[in-house]
């Protein structure tokens, strides 16, 4: 029993207030119960599902949309499927990419890092606005 | 779980509008001698290229259960296209 209905019983028993006038108040402090008192830690963000990408363009030979919506849990499938790639394949890329100047050595990059980096995808939300274009990559 | 409906839409301005819905487990009853076929080629692609056959078996498994919820939607001029997976 909280200290407030404690106190309104308190003064039903002491005669101060009636039985409606307690109902009453009860009543009034069951309807403030779902708001979350101030000050109060909100509960967890629900996490998101979907990865996002919305760009609308005004082109002059018409007007263009794109809307993607993408489970994150197909990103981290796909994730993991690179994990089966064989590492002689994986030598040849990082030559390939060494050779276009991206030194990149993709048998370090290990799933798991790759899992991590989506778990963070959650607060990214990116926003370009273009003259006649405008493109927003985020999660929900 | 697997999609159980793929559903493609196709409108032009002016013209009619074409909606397809696709149920994705009779399909692939039909398809399944092709699809046999299909991963009997994986599986032998895989033991050539040294991959774990069980390992992209799962995989793929993974993928086709993650593909509920996906949305592709494209409009171009007068042309719209609808891809959607549930």
């Amino acid at each position: 029993m909280n200290e407030q209905r404690r106190q309104i019983l308190e003064m039903l028993a002491a005669g101060k207030i009636t039985a409606e006038e307690a109902e009453r108040l009860i009543d009034a402090l069951e309807r403030q119960r779902p708001e979350s008192p101030p000050g109060a830690a909100s509960g967890p963000k629900p996490r998101p599902k979907y990865l996002r990408l919305i760009m609308n363009s005004d082109d002059p030979s018409g007007p263009s949309r794109i809307n993607i919506r993408v489970p994150l849990q197909l990103l981290r499938a796909g994730v993991r499927l690179t994990s089966l790639i064989p590492d002689q394949a994986l030598t040849k890329i990082n030559a390939e990419l060494d050779k276009s100047g991206v030194p990149i050595d993709l048998t370090q990059l290990k799933p798991h890092h790759i899992e991590d980096l989506i778990d963070q995808l959650d607060d990214v939300t990116v926003d370009l606005n273009d003259p006649g274009t405008e493109m927003k990559v985020f999660c929900e | 779980m697997i999609p159980s409906l793929v559903t493609v839409g196709y409108h032009r301005s002016g013209g009619r509008r074409l909606r397809l819905y696709v149920p994705v487990v009779p399909v692939l009853l039909v398809l399944s001698p092709l699809l046999l076929i299909a991963v009997l080629g994986g599986l032998v692609a895989c033991v050539i290229f040294r991959i774990s056959p069980l390992g992209a078996l799962r995989g793929a498994g993974r993928l086709l259960c993650a593909l509920p919820g996906t949305r592709f939607e494209f409009e171009e001029g007068r042309t719209a296209v609808q891809v959607s997976v549930s």
